[in-house]
């Protein structure tokens, strides 16, 4: 390996050596002179409607400089938006306090602005809301009946959309053909449910706001993960120009989809320090973080598959039913439509249809979450997958060899409109089940059950759509962003290298991603390479963010950039050589004649230097060493693999002990494995947690019970297995390098994985786990139900 | 009310309210950022420091508590420059990502390594079972520490997975 | 989450303690460990006004052994006894140590401050009851022992008197050959036991069991002794069945509410196999 082979080196991440002393800059860490905190008085009920605010004791209390109420927001004040809008979902936004009744338990009703958040927090008990319950409405399927309590009244019901995929794939073909469910050999049923949870990432959201009145400019320091999206919003709702608002953001401890969103704080805190002249900062404590920072997940799946007796799938049909929560929020019922568009997963199925309902309830509004409905949909066809197999008595991987899209059948327009650009299936299946020594140890679960161990094995493929997307079509989904990302490379006069991203790091190494991208093929030292990120005054706009799986997008984005900067620098070296640029390459570094290039080179640094100095500029050629490129993805790329796991159940207790944990993955060419590892097994723990653990538990009365980690439970060391990982590497054929995302891949198939090991372990009682988070309690009673 | 107590070896006088919790005083009158507050209710351990040779959470303990203690956080643990065995393993075997855990869990395995030189996986596991990471799903923080235990043995660390798997 | 305002001091001695406890009456809160108080008081679940702290009396920092008793001191920390050579004499004591949280707050919390907590779903009461531990209760007037059984009173609530504090708890080491074993299901590691069972065997020199002890946590409104699966075991030769009929005995004891842990009579049923192979541990190690 040549020293500029950056790309599939396990670079170190130069991330590491600020995290590691303690040196990390986070929104929390950041104190400016003058700063004033901010605490949230939250909705304590469900449902109920607010009669009076009275914050008269709160406002004259020690310390206390400003109390926002409803009536306290300058009228000019506007909501954030819903930034996907599907034709026909219903209108909501997101206000910066609840306008005359909360609907859910966290819903901000007012603010307090003091000298510290100990003091905001004691005026916080001095004021007094008068509330009046209203009915609350909790269960999806309840939200959806007649009757029943509406939470947004300009709603008419609680039904934010009924959205249709009857079968019409991207070229326009309808396949959905009902009677071949009538007619079919055999049909299986299945209703599954999934858990509410969410990313929590371990810092919780916070933001300062600091308004500097003499330049009429508002700095915030947030950890959004979408700062140029974050600014425009807020710009609007502000009623400030775009200019006078700058985002920064710092080091960000995990967003997981959940700082996507635009939240009400980032209003509260900007209205705070407009209206103060002081930077005004609100951290979220846990508490609030848990019943305030988006909530994810929540589905109730009702699925019908069409077999022949061979094994062959006829059709697959059903209805998503989405908790949303109180309102839309940022990005409206787009997790459940991906839901839906997913839930074909790696098989040929072209008889395809789902209602996708979102229903609201009084919980914590769902949306973006790490996977964004992908993980849903595996598990939806997973789940499917075996009980089609357990039905025919065929071996769970044999079915899903018999139907999947064979590596020769790409592109692949699934039937829900999806285009598949690559992958190889069955190699990743075949590669994991190799790995987990699949016929060993289902030779051995028959010896273990006769001793009374029971021991299960559990399949899961997947697909994974990513490099989130084509603005064209982001348009025709009405989804109000572009899906590109720009990149500007600099060469300074001594030939190192500065890449400007609008990307937002959150741990993911996309700093060192895109410095190993930018000094592969600029030929040069990743020392030499230097990121920067995290200013939307420096950076170029990014419409659409940095969701996990965008790095393929910004690095061909960085990929462009530099072919450009390296066509000028041929151009430029042709006049240093006194030679025809045809007959010049860049290589390593250099600008070199083809042929000659220990005789007749000049460096980098060279051209630069005569880029910066222009004395002889190539005719039409600017000053400076420099480009930008915005790159519009033209597909999604399609990332895959297959999961298997081991595991035994303890039926005198419910509980699950993990045996064994193989991973196949695709996606790709890999830029660094050391990351790219890394970013599996954390999707992995945290699908896992989705799948045993966590979930937000509300009563009926619409009160969360989960609001602290006491309750809702992050797995920990003990409870994630060790995991082995292999790799597939099918190249995306349209992007450049061929990469494509991974970074939410981990989370698609653990739910389905867990399950079908689960019901695996238990097929001699015939228990089936359906539902999500698998809780030793839940299991228990299955088991109890099916020996009863 | 009035604390002095030694923070990474130098001595630090301030006054606060009783209330005040140690993680405050360490962050806000001290300035030392790199201890972080991740959960509130002594879940999560990304708060942690050395009290008096103990991990303790410093989020669960008042600061007038730590009158006359001498308190190590993550800012004071690299020696003259020199990273710590178990920072420098954290960084080799890719046991961050986002780095929010990060001083919490490092301090944890300085603590852990302090008692168990020579810990088992399952060890290491349990050791660290009050400190919760988001994002690595903890299995290259369990390669991390087993790094920095041979380390701190005057042992060559063991060889990196992929190695192990390609040779 | 931030504390309300409240008073503080540290005095360095028990008299000093003690004598503050007398003067504030009902209004001084113990603080030692603090990894429960400080929690509820960050949430303004609990809003003590005046907090002594006793950290600072380090004659209170002891494991050891006293008239044939495991004796523990009230600023002795979990982790305390996890290392203690000491604690070993007492099977179940040194099985539940590991089991309480997690490292970095057993570092910090105690066991007497968990024993006057009264927490139904801590784990010391319910080991106290499985060894039949005396807690030793201390005022400025001066010092008794209470039996555990007693000093329990109910949810939150011991038989402690205003002024007085816990300054020990002692844990009676059986004399024959004897075992103990904490079993407990929590959701995950630092969480409250979901259900947890403490039990302890003591065998005459015929095999017989001279002495049981069963402790519940969790599944009552306070911390409970399973006194018929106990009788039920007094005098018997151990057998898989006796701990199995002693596990329904100690599963009728326990009226477990159900919640986010899970249902009612999936806890009632864990009792029921923690119990029987509570025992089976505790056996064994008696008779290793």
């Amino acid at each position: 390996m040549t020293t500029t082979e950056w790309i599939g080196a396990r670079a170190p991440r130069r991330e590491d050596p600020a995290l590691i002393r303690g040196r990390g800059r986070y929104v929390a860490d950041i104190n400016l002179p003058g700063t004033l905190h901010m605490a949230i008085l939250r909705s304590p009920m469900g449902h109920a409607s607010i009669n009076s605010i009275d914050a008269s004791e709160a406002r004259t209390m020690d310390g206390v400089h400003m109390v926002i109420t409803p009536d306290d927001i300058p009228d000019h004040i506007t909501q954030f938006p819903v930034v996907w809008r599907l034709p026909g979902q219903k209108d909501s936004g997101i206000p910066a306090l609840a306008e005359g009744k909360v609907r859910y338990v966290g819903e901000p009703v007012a603010a307090v602005v003091a000298d510290s958040r100990y003091a905001a927090e004691d005026a916080l008990d001095a004021i007094d809301v008068d509330y009046e319950t209203l009915d609350p409405v909790t269960d999806p399927e309840a939200a959806l009946e007649e009757g029943a309590p509406v939470i947004n009244e300009d709603w008419g019901d609680n039904v934010a959309i009924h959205h249709v995929f009857a079968g019409y794939n991207a070229l326009g073909e309808c396949h959905y053909d009902a009677e071949a469910f009538d007619n079919a050999e055999v049909t299986v049923r299945g209703r599954l449910k999934i858990g509410r949870h969410s990313g929590i990432p371990l810092e919780t959201r916070g933001i300062v706001a600091d308004w500097d009145e003499i330049h009429g400019r508002l700095t915030v320091h947030s950890e959004s993960q979408v700062a140029h999206l974050f600014r425009t919003e807020l710009a609007a709702s502000l009623g400030l120009p775009e200019t006078a608002v700058r985002v920064l953001t710092p080091n960000m401890g995990g967003g997981f989809g959940n700082k996507w969103d635009r939240y009400p704080e980032d209003l509260l805190v900007s209205i705070a320090s407009m209206e103060l002249g002081r930077p005004v900062k609100w951290i979220a404590d846990r508490r609030e973080g848990l019943m305030s920072t988006v909530h994810g997940r929540a589905q109730v799946q009702e699925w019908e598959m069409a077999l022949q007796s061979d094994g062959t799938i006829l059709g697959l049909r059903g209805k998503v039913i989405n908790d949303l929560g109180a309102h839309l929020h940022s990005v409206g019922i787009g997790p459940a439509w991906v839901t839906g568009a997913a839930a074909p997963n790696q098989y040929k199925i072209a008889n395809y249809y789902c209602n996708v309902i979102a229903a609201a309830t009084n919980k914590t509004p769902a949306s973006t979450f790490r996977g964004f409905g992908g993980p849903e949909g595996i598990f939806g066809a997973e789940r499917m997958m075996d009980k089609a197999a357990k039905r025919l008595g065929m071996d769970p991987a044999e079915i899903r060899r018999k139907n999947m899209i064979q590596p020769d059948q790409f592109p692949w327009f699934n039937a829900a409109g999806a285009v598949y650009d690559s992958g190889n299936f069955p190699a990743c299946l075949e590669k994991a089940l190799e790995a987990a020594d699949y016929d060993r140890v289902r030779a051995e679960q028959k010896e273990l059950r006769e001793q009374g161990v029971y021991r299960g094995i559990g399949i899961s493929s997947y697909i994974h759509v990513s490099g989130f997307g084509p603005s064209p079509i982001l348009g025709y989904l009405s989804y109000y962003t572009g899906g590109y990302e720009g990149s500007t490379v600099k060469v300074d006069p001594n030939g190192k290298a500065t890449v400007y991203t609008g990307m937002i790091p959150m741990g993911q190494g996309t700093e060192t991603t895109l410095a190993q991208v930018a000094a592969h093929h600029l030929g040069i030292d990743m020392a030499d390479v230097r990121v920067v990120w995290g200013d939307t005054d420096q950076t170029p706009y990014t419409g659409f963010g940095s969701a996990g799986s965008r790095s393929n997008v910004a690095a061909v984005a960085v990929i462009r950039a530099v072919e450009e900067i390296k066509a000028k620098a041929v151009r430029i070296g042709a006049g240093m050589l006194e030679a025809d640029a045809e007959d010049l390459e860049y290589a390593d570094g250099m600008v070199s004649v083809k042929g000659a290039e220990e005789m007749r080179s000049v460096s980098l640094a060279q051209v630069a230097q005569q880029a910066y100095w222009a004395h002889a500029l190539p005719e039409g050629d600017q000053p400076f060493l420099e480009a930008t490129y915005v790159y519009d993805p033209p597909n999604f790329t399609t990332a895959s693999g297959c999961h298997v796991v081991v595991l035994d159940v303890d039926t005198n207790t419910g509980r699950i002990t993990f045996r064994n944990y193989v991973i196949v993955d695709d996606c790709g060419p890999v830029i660094n494995p050391l990351l790219v590892e890394g970013q599996i097994h954390g999707g992995v723990a945290q699908a896992l947690g989705g799948a045993l653990l966590e979930e937000f538990v509300y009563d009926d009365e619409g009160q969360l019970l989960t609001t602290s980690f006491m309750d809702y439970l992050l797995p920990s060391f003990t409870d994630v297995p060790d995991m082995e990982i292999h790799h597939v590497v099918t190249p995306s054929p349209h992007t450049d390098g061929g990469f494509k995302g991974m970074g939410e891949a981990g989370t698609f198939p653990p739910g389905a994985a867990v399950a079908n090991a689960v019901t695996d372990a238990l097929s001699h009682l015939g228990v089936e786990a359906d539902e999500l988070p698998i809780t030793p309690s839940r299991l228990w009673s299955l088991i109890q139900e099916a020996t009863r | 009310m009035h604390v002095s107590l030694t923070v990474n070896g130098q001595r630090a006088v301030t006054d606060v309210e009783p209330r005040t919790l140690l993680v405050h005083l360490l962050r806000e009158e001290l300035g030392l950022t790199g201890t972080h507050v991740g959960c509130d209710t002594s879940y999560c351990g990304a708060c942690t420091v050395i009290l008096d040779g103990k991990t303790v959470k410093s989020c669960t303990m008042l600061a007038v508590q730590a009158q006359g203690a001498e308190v190590t956080t993550i800012e004071g643990l690299a020696a003259n420059g020199d990273l710590h065995p178990v920072q420098e393993g954290f960084w080799e075997r890719h046991g961050l990502q986002c780095g929010f855990c990060t001083p919490g869990m490092i301090m944890s395995a300085v603590g852990l390594l302090s008692e168990n030189g020579s810990p088992s996986e399952d060890e290491i596991r349990h050791g660290l079972e009050g400190n919760l990471c988001r994002c690595t799903g903890y299995h290259n923080i369990v390669r991390a520490v087993e790094y920095a235990a041979a380390k701190m043995r005057g042992e060559e660390p063991p060889a990196p997975e992929w190695e192990e798997a390609s040779a | 989450m931030y504390p309300p305002v409240f008073e503080y001091q540290a005095p360095d001695t028990l008299e000093g303690a003690l004598a503050a406890l007398a003067e504030l009456g009902d209004e001084g809160r113990v603080l030692a460990g603090g990894q429960s108080l400080i929690p509820m008081m960050k949430l303004r679940l609990a809003a003590p006004s005046h907090l002594v702290d006793i950290n600072r009396i380090g004659e209170l920092s002891y494991v050891r052994r006293e008239n044939g008793s495991l004796c523990i001191g009230a600023l002795a920390r979990h982790n305390d006894v996890v290392g203690s050579a000491e604690a070993k004499a007492s099977g179940v004591v040194s099985s539940a140590a590991p089991w309480i949280s997690d490292p970095l707050v057993r570092n910090r919390g105690t066991v007497c401050g968990s024993v006057a907590h009264c927490d139904p779903e801590g784990d010391w009461n319910s080991v106290m009851l499985a060894a039949r531990a005396d807690v030793i209760a201390q005022s400025s007037a001066g010092s008794r022992s209470i039996g555990i059984d007693d000093f329990i009173v109910s949810f939150f609530t011991n038989a402690l008197e205003p002024g007085e504090m816990v300054t020990g708890v002692c844990i009676p080491i059986p004399s024959g050959p004897s075992g103990g074993a904490y079993m407990k299901l929590e959701r995950k590691i630092g969480d409250y036991a979901t259900v947890g069972v403490a039990t302890q065997l003591e065998l005459a020199s015929n095999g017989t069991i001279a002495q049981a002890g069963i402790g519940l946590t969790a599944v009552n409104y306070q911390n409970t002794r399973a006194s018929a699966a106990e009788d039920l075991l007094r005098g018997e030769t151990p057998s898989d069945e006796l701990f199995a009929e002693a596990g329904a005995a100690a599963a009728a004891a326990s009226d477990p509410q159900t919640d986010v842990r899970g249902d009612a009579e999936w806890k009632r049923n864990v009792v029921a196999v923690y119990t029987r192979r509570g025992l089976a541990k505790a056996l064994a190690s008696a008779t290793s």
